[in-house]
């Protein structure tokens, strides 16, 4: 798993890439926080991701809805893949809806 | 985080071994009423739960391995499949290897056998009539936790009414760092039926608020199943006690909506189109928004490792002693504060240690119950016909106690199986039932628990151990041994009586690995048989290893402890009292003849003797002694220190302690002091040299001892008066 914030003028990259769990738990939210400036927009990308769990879902969601209150644009890019959407939308996340492509 | 992942893991090694535990028993007793249904069961449950927690934490081996006889015994629970001794032994063979596949990775498990494997499902199958397929290990480590499919991914099947259960899941604050994943839970519920799932992110604080690593979200589900609730239940077996769970079942409902996930603030999403989310509704409003994490902590056990005990206990046990310092400079100061404060924290130490000892306590019935595979194993390779019975299994015990027994309780067993009881034939022949018994028992005798293993075989042949022992030059033939002593033979290293060596025993090993355990706890074992109807031998061990209350007591400089469990009275005794017995080591308590020894004397102690003395009157085995010392001090708690090996041989002395001011003071062990005393009056008086050789002691024999006249005086009582 590997987390890594990108940041360029206006725009912060939070790359997400392997298996992100409990394990990144603490390093994803210390860089969702660090990422949600007032005035630049965050974009969290999926590609790499292969595993996503219940942390991680949390923190993805506790960060979209901070952006929205706070008028912060945030968006996901890339798409995950079938089988893990797929299990999220198992486990109750309507995971096509959550990490569509716009805030 | 591997360390984590390990640590997971080893939790579920643990609840693991314990449903091993329970699944053999149930198999066992199943193996002796065939139909029934509640152990038929709980059988399949256990299965389930292994392959389902298996796949969970990783071990997909185990879990792929056990679908296939979870298989078999959901085809028994339906009435497809008969129950016989065939597919209980095979599932016993499987058990082995489930063990094997769980233990895999730890230090000196043998790993499972992928034949033996091939082999158990090969045959599952063919009584099954399922089609043929070659069990492939993955690895030989477990798998990573959440990757591929869930092993048997096919629902259990099962009978009855489809109903639709009310799911709700709301795991704890400690939920995910004890390695759960609600995923994967939900995905094996999905497996009893048709499965919708609403997750609540209601209760998520704010990014800034969040605890990374707690879960805050929650579930309602309904499952459409013919599954039962304890079916469901099983599937968070291992997360019961960290989650909030209910399971109702909902009144048929015909009415299925398709509710939105926008209609709802708190949900993320609902997947499903036949959520009957009316009846969620209807259960909501009666639920009082209640969240697991409202709830205060209600675990009503935690599982801590042995390791943390034994140095918790080690901790109290300087304490202990730490304290003892403490009285003392408290007494040599004059200050009633300080007195107060010490007096305060002697009655604390007391109470932690009582505590910590208790924490250690554990019922002996998990050792007791592990033989019953072993009895029927047996029973089988040897053509024996064998009922083992139980007795006193919630008798506690200290736990290292317990963790030791198991090889002694197993090499007597073996004995019996092999040796004391007889084939069918030969005991229809002698007139008992071809069914042999063996009863194993437990129980509490003051400070000491007694354990006994009793067979209803042919008893132990006197005299063939007498004579093997005149062959190994272990006594000789003109001597005059009691039964006890000549069974006592037995526990000698390489002695056996049997013309056989088979795989189970003969070979002279074990009985003496028997005494040798029973010893290093500081227990004694006795052996009573009589020929033709069986032998009970039982074990006598302490009920803790760590700290006793115990006696102090001074002979001239030297401290010594004698555990007060043993001690039933001190009495004075004085010159005029030792004149009037006309110098006999007796002592005239209320009527009754108590024979003493004097320890100053046994220890070759030179310091000149008091006007007047105590003797301590112990109850032990053979019966009533009074040890004799200068001075009782008062009562201790006791921390027992090893002596080391230097003193290994040194068997009067059961350990050493510190006292307050640094003082070593020895533990007396009164039971051999009883016997070594004897032992030593009995050389004596029969000029002979002791009969078992140096180090081995052999029961003495009461008769004798009152033969004894150093013992007993003819005359007039002795005027020992009590205190």
């Amino acid at each position: 798993m590997a987390v890594a914030l990108e940041e360029s003028g206006s725009l912060n990259v939070l790359r997400l890439e392997g298996g992100i769990d409990i394990a990144s738990a603490a390093e994803l939210k210390e860089l969702l926080v660090k990422a949600l400036e007032p005035g630049k927009e965050l974009r969290v990308a999926l590609g790499g991701v292969t595993d996503l769990d219940v942390t991680a879902v949390q923190l993805l969601w506790a960060a979209r809805q901070k952006a929205c209150a706070a008028g912060v644009g945030f968006t996901f890019t890339d798409s995950l893949p079938e089988a893990l959407l797929g299990t999220l939308n198992q486990a109750g996340f309507q995971s096509s809806l959550f990490f569509e492509n716009n805030s | 985080m591997a360390s984590k992942a390990d640590q997971f893991k080893n939790a579920f090694r643990e609840e693991g071994r314990e449903v091993l535990v329970d699944l053999e028993a149930a198999l066992l007793e199943l193996n002796d009423h065939h139909g029934d249904a509640e152990l038929i069961g709980r059988v399949f449950r256990a299965l389930h739960t292994l392959k389902g927690s298996g796949a969970m934490f990783g071990f997909e081996d185990m879990a792929t391995f056990t679908h296939n006889l979870e298989t078999a015994f959901d085809e028994v629970r339906n009435g497809r499949l008969a129950v016989t001794s065939e597919l209980i032994d095979l599932t016993l063979s499987a058990l082995d290897q489930i063990r094997a596949m769980l233990e895999e990775g730890e230090a000196g498990a043998p790993p499972a056998d992928p034949a033996a494997c091939t082999e158990i499902l090969t045959k599952v199958r063919h009584l099954t009539g399922k089609p043929e397929k070659h069990f492939i290990m993955k690895s030989s480590a477990p798998a990573k936790t959440d990757s591929g499919d869930a092993p048997g991914a096919e629902p259990a099947t099962a009978t009855g009414p489809v109903r639709e259960w009310l799911i709700r899941f709301a795991p704890g604050a400690d939920f995910l760092l004890n390695g759960a994943n609600p995923l994967l839970l939900l995905r094996e519920l999905g497996q009893l039926g048709g499965l919708a799932v609403k997750a609540s992110m209601a209760a998520l604080p704010p990014l800034d608020e969040l605890d990374p690593e707690r879960c805050y979200i929650s579930w309602e589900m309904v499952l459409s199943t013919a599954a039962g609730c304890d079916a469901i239940r099983d599937v968070f077996i291992f997360v019961e006690e960290s989650c909030e769970l209910t399971i109702e079942t909902l009144a048929a409902s015909s009415e299925s909506i398709s509710a939105s996930i926008a209609d709802r603030k708190d949900a993320v999403s609902m997947n499903a189109a036949d959520l009957t989310a009316r009846a969620l509704e209807d259960r909501r409003e009666n639920r009082g928004g209640r969240r697991s994490y409202d709830a205060p902590d209600n675990a009503s056990s935690l599982r801590v490792p042995a390791a943390k005990l034994d140095q918790f206990v080690d901790l109290v046990g300087e304490l202990v002693t730490v304290q003892a310092r403490l009285s003392e400079i408290a007494q040599q100061h004059d200050d009633p504060e300080m007195a107060a404060v010490s007096e305060e924290i002697e009655r604390l130490t007391a109470s932690l240690r009582e505590n910590s000892m208790n924490i250690r306590m554990m019922p002996i019935r998990a050792t007791f119950e592990k033989f019953r595979r072993l009895v029927h194993d047996l029973a089988r390779d040897l053509g024996k016909n064998v009922e083992l019975t139980i007795e006193g299994a919630e008798t506690e015990l200290d736990k290292t106690v317990i963790d030791q027994l198991s090889d002694p309780l197993m090499h007597l067993i073996r004995n019996s199986m092999d040796h004391g009881i007889e084939p069918p034939e030969a005991r229809i022949k002698r007139g008992k039932k071809p069914i042999a018994t063996i009863h194993l028992s437990a129980r509490h005798s003051g400070a000491s628990v007694l354990i006994a293993v009793s067979d209803d075989g042919g008893g132990i042949n006197a005299e063939a151990v007498r004579n093997r022992a005149i062959e190994r030059g272990l006594t000789t033939g003109d001597a005059q041994l009691t039964e006890s002593e000549i069974f006592s033979f037995i526990f000698q290293p390489g002695f056996s009586t049997a013309a056989q060596v088979t795989d189970v025993s003969g070979r002279g090993v074990g009985m003496d690995v028997v005494r040798q355990r029973v010893d290093s706890l500081r227990g004694s074992t006795d052996v009573a048989s009589k020929s033709g109807l069986g032998t009970t031998v039982t074990l006598r061990l302490p009920l803790t290893l760590a700290i006793i209350d115990g006696l102090l007591v001074t002979i001239g400089d030297a401290f010594f402890v004698l555990p007060l469990a043993n001690i039933l009275e001190c009495i004075e005794l004085t010159r005029a009292g030792i004149e009037a017995a006309n110098g006999k080591h007796i002592a005239n308590v209320r009527g009754e003849i108590v024979p003493y020894i004097r320890l100053r004397e046994h220890f070759n102690i030179g310091t000149p003797r008091p006007e007047i003395e105590q003797i301590m009157i112990v109850q032990t085995e053979q019966g009533r002694y009074g040890f004799v010392v200068d001075r009782v001090l008062g009562d201790c708690q006791t921390v027992i220190k090893n002596l080391g090996r230097f003193y290994r041989h040194v068997q009067l002395v059961s350990g050493a302690t510190i006292l307050g001011d640094g003082t070593v003071a020895l533990i007396l062990d009164p039971e051999r002091l009883a016997q070594d005393a004897v032992r030593a009056v009995l050389q004596r008086t029969r000029g002979r040299p002791g009969a078992a050789g140096g180090g081995n002691r052999l029961p003495p024999d009461r008769s004798s001892v009152k033969r004894d006249a150093n013992f007993v005086s003819s005359g007039p009582a002795a005027g020992a008066s009590p205190q």
